[in-house]
């Protein structure tokens, strides 16, 4: 296996975007992400795209395809991966193996998504009977999906002490992140007060600490070495990634499951911490070696339970390392720079592919106003429908 | 009287105050599943045979919160409120999610016993009563 570069990156701004399609965003993210790099259509030797869950992909997530037919017909391969929110990381994993195997010199991974307003609806063609979980979890209780993260944060608060005061600081720190990040939805300051007025959605968490959906796009332009340093940017190598799915016996209430295991021996949210692990162990690094994380903090308590999930600070220990600053950009670990899911809304599958582009921004030490100093590693981590996880990791 | 029909098929049963959910356990390994599954997701059990069982009667309350927006459409609840949302652990090794009793919201607290029950949602274009399971604090088990 060779070594894999990331040659590019670039983004479409988050928000609601009612006069461009899915695709468009698409185009412009790539397009922005080729100019990063320094090269052209013609140069790509293939293209992985997240595929959509709600618009275009010519309506069966061939959305790689539908993206080289709409700009750049050039034949090169076309791999559309599945993932549910995952899917953006595990197209950059599946765009990184086929660079280390020698299979593409240049190779670009893609995520784009116009979302629905409001809660994420069922899927399309699901039987209206309990043999779908999603069916059952709406007609039987309701269960919104920030109610599944009100359960994992009550029962935080009732093992860690974690007050509704430190949750609010989560969210606060998150928007505090994003002032800076012109790609954010939500980009202005908020209080603790703030977040505690916000209505609430489900008990214990506030609008203001829940993700919104948003519509966004990113693309990453990996390729060899070779290609690397013809760009003459900073080199960023793409040193590990790993996919996983969930492990029996894990105790996350796992959306839209209704029932969970009591006395398992797996992880928590374990589709996660075994990619997290896999990307480390590809990359040669342990947690204490990660400069800057970017999670999937679809809520406050992702902010403090992600970390100790995925190791990187001890059971418990995460409400003294917000309240001393240690996940701040100046902190010890510092988590979401970017400003997070809670600043840009989730643009499910696009939301991979953006933490991947912060990462390098980072590590090329170009993420004006919101500089993690010095940092030389990065990871990402994020979680998807059907219990899949990726991670990737960054190194300077 | 009024006919009274569960919200999906196979999910619970009740006759008079006897409520269960109705799930599944592997013969081989003893996992139990709910709702019912299609295999045994052990990878260490190499068992094939699952059995229907019934389930959940009592727990305990591991954590709740209290839906306070309304959810879309395919849930259906007459008159809405905000209600509770519970993730109930069982002898049977599991934690199962359900509504909690309205009228009970301000005396939850974690570790408290449960007893499942059966509950109308709203009353079908046939007059229907369509119910729910839920779980109520009950008695120390």
């Amino acid at each position: 296996m060779r070594p894999v570069y990331v040659l590019g990156v670039g983004a479409h701004a988050w928000g609601k975007w009612p006069e461009k399609s899915q695709l468009q965003l698409a185009i412009e993210a790539l397009s922005a992400a080729l100019a990063d790099a320094g090269i052209g259509w013609r140069d790509l030797r293939g293209l992985v795209a997240a595929s959509s869950r709600f618009e275009g992909g010519l309506g069966w997530g061939l959305h790689a395809n539908e993206v080289l037919q709409a700009v750049a017909e050039t034949g090169i391969a076309a791999v559309n991966v599945g993932g549910g929110c995952a899917a953006g990381q595990i197209a950059v994993h599946t765009a990184a193996s086929m660079v280390a195997s020698g299979e593409c010199d240049v190779i670009a991974a893609l995520g784009a998504e116009r979302m629905p307003k409001g809660f994420i609806p069922r899927p399309p063609g699901q039987p209206d009977d309990i043999s779908d979980t999603d069916y059952l979890r709406w007609v039987a209780m309701g269960a919104t999906n920030p109610a599944y993260w009100a359960l994992e944060a009550r029962r935080r608060s009732h093992d860690h002490g974690t007050s509704a005061e430190t949750y609010a600081k989560a969210s606060v720190l998150m928007h505090r992140h994003a002032v800076a990040n012109p790609l954010a939805r939500y980009r202005k300051a908020i209080t603790v007060e703030d977040v505690l007025a916000s209505p609430v959605v489900s008990d214990p968490l506030h609008l203001l600490e829940v993700c919104a959906v948003s519509d966004g796009a990113a693309a990453v332009v990996l390729g060899s070495e070779q290609w690397a340093r013809r760009s003459g940017a900073p080199l960023v190598r793409l040193a590990g990634s790993a996919v996983a799915t969930g492990r029996f016996g894990d105790p996350a209430v796992r959306i839209p499951t209704v029932s969970v295991s009591a006395g398992g021996s797996a992880p928590h949210t374990s589709e996660v911490t075994g990619a997290v692990h896999g990307a480390q162990e590809a990359a040669g690094v342990g947690p204490a070696d990660v400069d800057v994380l970017e999670l999937a903090d679809n809520s406050a308590w992702h902010v403090l339970a992600w970390p100790e999930n995925l190791g990187f600070v001890e059971p418990g220990r995460s409400d003294w390392m917000l309240d001393r600053g240690e996940f701040g950009i100046d902190g010890e670990l510092p988590i979401n720079p970017s400003g997070g899911f809670l600043s840009f809304g989730e643009a499910t599958t696009a939301q991979g592919v953006l933490q991947v582009c912060e990462l390098a921004w980072q590590l090329r030490e170009q993420a004006e106003g919101r500089q993690v100093p010095g940092a030389k590693v990065g990871q990402s981590a994020v979680l998807g429908l059907g219990a899949n996880g990726a991670s990737v990791v960054l190194k300077a | 009287m009024t006919d009274r029909v569960p919200v999906a098929e196979n999910l619970f049963e009740f006759s008079g105050a006897d409520v269960a959910l109705i799930g599944s356990r592997c013969l081989t390994c003893g996992t139990h599943y709910f709702p019912k599954a299609v295999a045994c997701r052990n990878p260490e059990c190499d068992g094939e045979t699952l059995e229907t069982t019934l389930l959940g009667r009592r727990g305990r309350l591991y954590s709740w919160t209290v839906q306070a927006y309304q959810p879309p459409p395919l849930f259906r609840m007459q008159p809405w409120a905000p209600y509770a949302v519970g993730l109930v652990e069982i002898p049977e090794g599991l934690r199962v999610m359900a509504m909690l009793t309205s009228d009970a919201l301000d005396e939850l607290a974690i570790d408290m016993p449960m007893d499942l029950i059966v509950e109308p949602l709203y009353v079908d274009d046939a007059g229907a009563e369509v119910l729910t399971y839920k779980y109520r604090p009950g008695a120390a088990a």
